[in-house]
Order: structure tokens, then C-alpha cells, then sequence
């Protein structure tokens, strides 16, 4: 059991709408959504003491420090590799807070990754430097492999054939989000369910990925405020206790294209931190309610379910069926639409969305909710938590 | 040209539908030399064309001409560099001038299928007799404004016995009256062009922007000079002998940093792959296939997989590396599939079954195979051999005669089934021209197995433009116990 398991919970957690078009800046975004999470725990925002960001978050917490009034700054950290980070700032504020670093802190991400620049657009013009992450492209960007899809491509073609998982079982993710979102008025698909025909029709981006595969490029800002469950008492919240939180990086790990592995058609990164919270937390797949599974991709949602021993290898696709992931299944996920239908902010509405459920405020609000598993970016060294409503 | 005379035209066309020519003698028996010439150009390895010995012993007891050379002794002969006259006798001919002096002068064949009575054998001389099918209406084709023209001919041996037939069908169309790709508007262009003036002088197009660029440093550097010396060189970690791609700075099983690299062979199967097709990035020509290669040596390594239609790949496909010249001072590897080696036991029925895929073959085109493969089938027209001749008859450059094609397909059809295998029927219809430059994959399955052994193949042989040919071919495969009989 780490030391922080259920010492800590997100407090407060605050957003901006969401668009493909905010018509305002990130910072703004970041401030406004910092200001809306202390806003929602009932907290001055002067009080935060402690930041944890994406290392590719470009709002830097010293001028969203400034914004927020904050004099003084105990606690700042970043967690590199893009979307496997929003379970493991959410760890570093824990024990941050846990250690006595800081008293509360605040998670972040906030971009304009439609309206200022497309980030599914592909990295043909990357920065060009012989720093060994810059020649780590070289293997990939001079045969045209150059974006999330096409590296996620590769994944799921080998996944299909091993498992005979088909374009249709991806699309049963894609159309339980788009239910989730319809219900949903903050998603940007609101009122716009899909069908499995629809996904079907969706054109190619990357075969097999269709475009119905694909998250959304998202505007928008959500953050995140984390304290001790002894500050959490004297704020406005019901506290979403962090049960525990871990990261990982397997081996031989690469960005998003851990292409050398014996095997490429799971996700140990995901595994290893799959081991930790149910060791840590003692629990294990059928304590679980619900949960936000990175969704970034469709196809890399099946083999969460099996890192986590939800089901077996390979069996990712069966466990899907049937609406089993659906408002109603089994193990109802990303009731907020996910990033195909709410919003991509880099996984971080997804925590929020976990938050939401504990509380028992979710437009999707799943029954008798005690424990919600949140995951982060898949292919990319990653992250996990488990809320609970139970110190 | 008013409706008028255009309506006469076909009218007078479709007069001479039903005519037939005059029987035509092939100038020489059929012989080895010229099937030795013909075996040259189209890589046909079958003993049973050109090795005595081993012909023999085979099915027909001796030697035989490959069966697409059926309407190749009857061909005309090319005398002092003149085509020689058309026999006004024949109704195709008279259809083909009548057609020319019109301005419908340029042709394409569009259809051959060759139906194999029966083997032809050196000595054997043969006789054909043509008759003018039908003549469509005049259509606009991508190639053209024209007529397609069919033609039927039965080949006779020396004894009178019928040995095969071909139908036939060409398009004759009007040079310059094709659809030529669509560009955008572009009114600056469009005036420039009216004043007489070259667009392109004032408005350079734009060169075609590189592919990213690969990056390295002292830790790499040996793996990209290697790929310049057409090398894939793989690192090795000298104490334990551990191969790592992509490089690194130690041995993840020692932590030693003493590496070399050995240089791969070249060999692989396909682990996996995607079709990117959005976004579009410049440098790149769409579809492109991106696969993970899994060399023969253990790693994997990131390609192109080049010469593929998107629809033919498959998980576990043999592939070889080739490169590419991307930058002034960088080269890629890329994988294509790997030629399967000819079969040299013949299939047996039982052997196969619908839905088998034949190897992939892709078939690199360059003007010496346009060429020599054109002469050795004794089609000397000129679109075929002469760059001048071909474009001014609206052609970008010199283009492959479909009785290559007809041999290529029998060629990969005969490698994959085996010397034995009986040919009787080739059917092929033709679209995007060979051109040099460019490569031909040849693809296909089994469409059906017939209770008596007959094996229908379904195929096409796609190049950059699209398909260039589709077609199928009907073989009979021995049955088991005339294999066991053999001892093979």
C-alpha cells in the first residue's frame, strides 16, 4: 500500500466549455478553469500552494500562478509523455499533499489543439536535433508514419489478427461514448449519438483506424484541485478519495510506438499499473462501478480491459459486447463521452468525469457507486488512479 | 465532322461485322529459337519450352511453345523498319484504315482471351482465319474518343486441326480526345496560355517537399551510412551477441557498450501494418503503405511496404528490402514482397482449393522489358519499341503489348502451379498502361476447382495508374495418383 492510498481527494474540479473554436487564448483557458475547480471546492485560489502539470502543457504554472494570486509556490512538478499523464499528476499533487510539501495543489491542461494547431495533424515538421527524443523519430516519420492514429494504427492491425477482434468491436467503443455524450450538455457531441453503422460509413484515416475511431481535437481547460482528506473536510465537496495512484513504463518503452516488444498486442505499461492499484487498494475488477478508460483510439480501449484482468488476453472484444460498457452493462465507461464524445483535454476531463460519479452528480450517474478506475494515455508511459468514496 | 458523317462511318464499319479474312500462314513453323527469345524476355523457366531432356519426360513428351503463344507465328514480320501493309482482305483491316483515315489512328488492345485446343509443338505450322465480330459505337474512353473493334480468330495446325481461338478486341481512338487529369482552375495560368506564353516559366511549379528527414547522431550514424552502401545494418552487442533496433547506447541484457552491427539480410515477413490516408503530407504518394517488418534476424524495423495493393497485404506475407534515394545524402530501406521461387513440382488438384492466394509478383517495368518482350511476341507496332512514335500517337512513352501480358500472367500462373500444369484458357482484359518506371504486382486466388481438375485462377496486375490488367486463367492441375505415379 502506497503511503498517500486514501489520505488524499480531489477536492474541486473546474472546466471551460468545450469547443473546436474557444476564441480565447490557453492561458486564459488555464485560468479559468484553475479558478473554477477552487471555485468548486470553495477554496481562495491564493491558497494553492502546489502545481502539477503535463510537461507539454505550455500555460506554465508560474503565470497561472499569477492569475490565481498565488504569492508563493512550494510544489511544482511535470510529467512528461503527453496523455499518460493525467492520473500521475493527479499522484504527484497526492503526495505532495500527503508528504506536507504543499497543502493543496492544483492539476492542470488547457490548449487550443484545434482552433491554434491541429494535434492529430502529424509531426512531418518536428523540431530536428540529433537529442536522442528527436532521433527517435527517425525510425518512423520518413516512411510517412507520423501521427497518434497511424502509430496506433499499427497496434490495432496486429491486435485484430491475433485476436480476431474486427473494425466493428472498435466501433461498439466509439458508439457507448457517443450515447454517453448525447445525455451529456458540457460534450461537443450533446445530443449527437452514433451507430454502428455510422462508425462503419466513417471513412478511413488510417486503416484500420476510421475516423470514428479518432478523439476529438479539442479547445478547452479542466483542472483539478487535490488536498489532504483532513482539508478536504472544511470545503464544499464531498471528497473524491484517491484509493491510490501509480504510474508505469515497461520495458523496452517507446512514445506511442513500442513496436520491438515480443509482443505488441497488449500494454504492459498499463498492466504494471493495473498490478499496483490492486495491490495497493486491495481491490480488484469487481469492486469497480465504472470507469474513464483512455480512449484516445477505440482500439486501445480492449486491451485495458484485459491489463486489468476485467477479462482475459484477447477476450477484450467480448467483454464490450452487448452494451456491456454502456449505461446499464456492467462496467459503464467514460459516462462523460470520453474523448470521442465530450472532449480531448488529454484525459484530464475523464478524471473530472470520475470525480462526478463518486460525488453522484454525473448526467450518466451510475448506481451505488463506491470505487471508479480511471486510466490514462495508452502506448505512451502511463498512469491510473482509483477514486473511492470510502476513506 | 458532322453527325452525319460520323453515322456513316459506323454504318460502313457495321457492314463488314461477320466477314472473314483470308487464312493467314505463319511465315515460319513454330520453333525453339523463337520460344527460346520469348521465354528470355518474359523469365518463363519451364523446362518444358526450352530444355529437351527434361521435356521429355514430361507431359507432352517433348517440347511444347508456351500456350500464350498461341497468335504469335501468324504475327507479321517488320521488314527494313517498315510495318508491313495491312492485307486489305482481312475485314479487321479494312476496319482499322477506314478507322485511321477518320483520325481514330491511335490503338490499344483492350481483351484477349486465348483458348489452348492443344499445345503447339516445334514443326508445327500454324494457319489463322479472323473474323470481324463486332464494332461498337463511337465512346469516350479516359484513352479517347473511338471505336473498340473485335476480332475472332481460329488457329489451325498443318493438318487442318484446330489448336486454338482468340478473341480479340482493340480500341481505335483519336489521339489527344482523352481525359486528362483534372487540375483546379487557375485563370493565371489559363490567360498566360492564351497569350502564347509557357505558364510554368512565370509560375515554377513547386518542387515536391522531401520526406521528414531522419536525424542521428554518433550513436546511428553507422546504420544510415549503411543504408547508403544499400546495406540495413542491425546492431549487435558483441559480448552476448544480442540484436537491438532501434539502436541503443548499452546491451539491455549486460549494460556492455561494446557494439558492432551485421547487415541483415534483407529477408522478412510482415508483423503488421496501416494505410495512412489522412492527413495527406505532400512528400508522400497515397495510398502509403506503412508496415512493421519483422526481419529474418529477429528485430523489427519500420517500412514502407512498396509494390502492394492495400487489399493484398497480409500478416506473415515474405518480403525483401529495396531502397530509396530520399534526400541528397539520405537512403530508406523499404520491403516489397519477396518473389516466390518457381515451383518446380507441378500442384496437384487436391492440393488446391477456392480462396488460395498465388504469390504476389511484382514485376519491375523498364523500357528494355516493354521492349524485348514486344519483339520476342513478334508485335513490331512501333507504340511499343519507339518513345517518339508512341507519344506522338498520344502516349506519355512506349507501353507494354498485351501479348506480354498475356505471357507474364501464364508465367506466374505456370511458376506457382508447376511445369506440368495444363493451360487452357487465358482471358485477360486491360486498363492503366505498363509503362517504363513503373511496377506491375500481379495478385490473385483460386475462383473455383471443377470436379475433372480444372483450376480457374482470377487475377489482376495493378501499377501506379490502377489496374492494368484483370483477368483468369483455367489450368488443369494432374490429379494425386498421376503425381505419385511421377515420384515427385
Amino acid at each position: 500500500m502506497a503511503k498517500f492510498d486514501r489520505k488524499t481527494a480531489i477536492v474541486g474540479i473546474g472546466a471551460t466549455e468545450f469547443s473546436k473554436n474557444s476564441g480565447r487564448t490557453p492561458m486564459q483557458l488555464a485560468t479559468e478553469a484553475c479558478l473554477a475547480a477552487c471555485s468548486d471546492a470553495g477554496l481562495d485560489s491564493s491558497k494553492v500552494d502546489g502545481m502539477s502539470v503535463f510537461s507539454s502543457e505550455k500555460n506554465t504554472e508560474i503565470e497561472v500562478a499569477r492569475n490565481l494570486g498565488i504569492g508563493e509556490l512550494t510544489f511544482f512538478s511535470m510529467i512528461n509523455h503527453g496523455g499518460g499523464a493525467p492520473c500521475a499528476v493527479v499522484q504527484q499533487a497526492a503526495m505532495a499533499v500527503h508528504s506536507g510539501v504543499a497543502d493543496y495543489v492544483l492539476a492542470y491542461r488547457a490548449f487550443n489543439e484545434r482552433s491554434w494547431n491541429r494535434f492529430g495533424s502529424g509531426v512531418q515538421g518536428r523540431h530536428q536535433s540529433p537529442e536522442a527524443f528527436d532521433v527517435s523519430f527517425s525510425w518512423t516519420s520518413p516512411f510517412g508514419l507520423l501521427t497518434p492514429a497511424q502509430w496506433v494504427a499499427m497496434f490495432a492491425t496486429r491486435y485484430m489478427h491475433a485476436y480476431g477482434a474486427t473494425s466493428e468491436d472498435f466501433g461498439r467503443v466509439a458508439v457507448a461514448d457517443r450515447r454517453h455524450a448525447a445525455n451529456n450538455p458540457a460534450a461537443f457531441f450533446y445530443e449527437k449519438p452514433i451507430t454502428l453503422e455510422d462508425h462503419q460509413n466513417s471513412r478511413f484515416i488510417s486503416e484500420p483506424l476510421r475516423l470514428l475511431d479518432c478523439c476529438q481535437e479539442s479547445d478547452g481547460g479542466q483542472a483539478l484541485l487535490i488536498t489532504t482528506m483532513d482539508r478536504a473536510a472544511e470545503l464544499n465537496q464531498k471528497p473524491a478519495v484517491i484509493a491510490s495512484a501509480a504510474q508505469g513504463v515497461a520495458e523496452d518503452q517507446h512514445m506511442m510506438r513500442s513496436y520491438y516488444r515480443d509482443d505488441i498486442t497488449g500494454i504492459p505499461e498499463m498492466g504494471l499499473v493495473a498490478r499496483q492499484l490492486w495491490k495497493s487498494t486491495g481491490l480488484g475488477p469487481s469492486d469497480i462501478q465504472t470507469a474513464t478508460i483512455y480512449d484516445h483510439f477505440t482500439p486501445l480501449v480492449l486491451p485495458q480491459f484485459e491489463e486489468f484482468g476485467f477479462c482475459e488476453r484477447g477476450e477484450g472484444k467480448d467483454f464490450i459486447a452487448d452494451g456491456n460498457i454502456e449505461i446499464g452493462g456492467a462496467l459503464p465507461i467514460n459516462t462523460n463521452g470520453g474523448q470521442l464524445g465530450e472532449a480531448y483535454i488529454h484525459g484530464m476531463n475523464g478524471v473530472a468525469e470520475a470525480v462526478r460519479q463518486v460525488r453522484g452528480t454525473s448526467v450518466n450517474q451510475v448506481d451505488h457507486v463506491t470505487n471508479v478506475l480511471v486510466t490514462a494515455g495508452s502506448g505512451v508511459p502511463t498512469s491510473g488512479l482509483i477514486l473511492t468514496t470510502e476513506t | 465532322m458532322s453527325e452525319n458523317s460520323s453515322s456513316g462511318l459506323y454504318e460502313e464499319l457495321r457492314a463488314m461485322v461477320g466477314l472473314s479474312g483470308n487464312p493467314r500462314v505463319a511465315r515460319d513453323p513454330v520453333n525453339v529459337p523463337t520460344t527460346r527469345n520469348w521465354c528470355d524476355a518474359m523469365s518463363e523457366a519451364n523446362p518444358n519450352f526450352t530444355d529437351s531432356d527434361m521435356a521429355a519426360t514430361g507431359p507432352h513428351g517433348g517440347l511444347v511453345a508456351p500456350p500464350a503463344t498461341l497468335n504469335v507465328w501468324t504475327m507479321s514480320g517488320l521488314t527494313m523498319g517498315q510495318q508491313p501493309p495491312r492485307d486489305m482482305a482481312e475485314p479487321s483491316a479494312v476496319v482499322y484504315s477506314k478507322l485511321d483515315a477518320a483520325g481514330y489512328s491511335s490503338v490499344v488492345a483492350t481483351n484477349s482471351d486465348q483458348v489452348y485446343h492443344r499445345y503447339l509443338r516445334p514443326g508445327d505450322l500454324i494457319t489463322s482465319v479472323t473474323t470481324l465480330v463486332d464494332v461498337s459505337e463511337e465512346k469516350t474512353t479516359a484513352l479517347g474518343v473511338g471505336y473498340f473493334v473485335t476480332t475472332e480468330a481460329a488457329f489451325t495446325d498443318q493438318h487442318g486441326e484446330s489448336v486454338g481461338s482468340l478473341f480479340f478486341r482493340v480500341l481505335k481512338f483519336k489521339p489527344g480526345t482523352g481525359r486528362t487529369r483534372e487540375s483546379k482552375p487557375d485563370p493565371k495560368r489559363d490567360a498566360l496560355i492564351e497569350a502564347g506564353l509557357d505558364p510554368d516559366e512565370f509560375f515554377p511549379p513547386e518542387p515536391r517537399p522531401a520526406r521528414p528527414r531522419p536525424q542521428w547522431n554518433e550513436d546511428q550514424a553507422w546504420h544510415w551510412e549503411g543504408l547508403r552502401e544499400r546495406e540495413l545494418r542491425i546492431q549487435r552487442f558483441t559480448d552476448d551477441g544480442t540484436l537491438v533496433h532501434p539502436p541503443a547506447n548499452a546491451n539491455p541484457n549486460t549494460q556492455s557498450m561494446d557494439y558492432d552491427y551485421v547487415v541483415a539480410s534483407g529477408r522478412g515477413t510482415l508483423y503488421s501494418y496501416t494505410v495512412p490516408q489522412y492527413p495527406q503530407v505532400p512528400a508522400f504518394d497515397y495510398p502509403l503503405v506503412v508496415g512493421l517488418v519483422e526481419l529474418e534476424e529477429g528485430v523489427r524495423v519500420v517500412s514502407n511496404i512498396i509494390d502492394v495493393p492495400a487489399d493484398q497485404l497480409e500478416i506473415g506475407m515474405p518480403l525483401e528490402v529495396c531502397y530509396i534515394d530520399t534526400h541528397d545524402d539520405v537512403t530508406l530501406h523499404q520491403f516489397r514482397p519477396a518473389t516466390a521461387p518457381r515451383n518446380e513440382t507441378t500442384l496437384c488438384a487436391a492440393d488446391v482449393a477456392v480462396g488460395d492466394r498465388l504469390p504476389l509478383c511484382p514485376i519491375p517495368l523498364d523500357h528494355r522489358l516493354i521492349i524485348s518482350t514486344a519483339l520476342a511476341t513478334r508485335d513490331f507496332q512501333d507504340v511499343h519499341h519507339d518513345v517518339a512514335a508512341a507519344k506522338a500517337k498520344g502516349s506519355k512513352d512506349i507501353f507494354m503489348n498485351i501479348l506480354t501480358t498475356s505471357g507474364l500472367c501464364n508465367r506466374w500462373v505456370g511458376d506457382w502451379a508447376g511445369p506440368d500444369a495444363m493451360f487452357s484458357k487465358l482471358e485477360v482484359g486491360l486498363g492503366a498502361p505498363n509503362y517504363p518506371g513503373d511496377t506491375m504486382t500481379l495478385s490473385g486466388a483460386v475462383t473455383a476447382v471443377a470436379d475433372d481438375g480444372t483450376i480457374t485462377v482470377g487475377f489482376k496486375g495493378a501499377n501506379s495508374l490502377g489496374n492494368h490488367v484483370t483477368g483468369s486463367v483455367e489450368i488443369v492441375l494432374p490429379d494425386r495418383s498421376a503425381a505419385i505415379g511421377e515420384g515427385s
